[in-house]
């Protein structure tokens, strides 16, 4: 804690805060992209919710967040990537 | 103070990161509904991925035209 003490260099608590920004802004999109996924596969998958998901739901969940990470990633490209 | 314009470049940057992943977000949600009308399978069919580019362009080039119909009046 007696860093700031030093005389010398830039405090470091600069490097500190842009870390702490980086991990904070990865969980909100991280929370954002699970929140989005989740309501596009219960849509796509659990059309009528029984007592329990079945097998058939559960690995079209799977199959569709697969997909939807792929999705990003087609539209990423098609955004970013392309010489138009 | 030196450390304030690393700050600054670097929340400019995050704040430039922010946009373009809103705006994949954004896309991919609308390009999803419309383009992946089936369960989805183990892998795209070809017209989905296809479906999928082109969707996010044409929204692109929509965004251009909207823009300039505004400037127009």
């Amino acid at each position: 804690m007696d860093s700031f003490s030093s005389s010398s260099g830039p405090p470091p608590n600069t490097e500190a805060l842009m870390d702490q920004i980086k991990a904070q802004l990865a969980q909100a999109y991280a929370q954002e992209f699970l929140e989005t996924v989740g309501n596009k596969c219960f849509a796509k998958c659990v059309t009528k919710p029984g007592s329990s998901l079945s097998g058939s739901e559960s690995s079209c969940i799977s199959r569709c967040v697969d997909r939807y990470i792929e999705a990003t990633g087609i539209v990423s490209r098609a955004l970013f990537s392309s010489t138009r | 103070m030196e450390n304030s314009a690393e700050m600054q470049r670097f929340i400019e940057q995050e704040q430039q990161k922010a946009m373009m992943s809103e705006m994949v977000g954004k896309l991919t949600s609308v390009c999803w509904d419309k383009c992946i009308t089936s369960t989805p399978g183990s892998k795209f069919s070809s017209g989905e991925t296809t479906c999928l580019t082109n969707c996010a362009q044409r929204f692109l080039d929509m965004s251009v035209i909207i823009a300039k119909r505004f400037e127009m009046q």
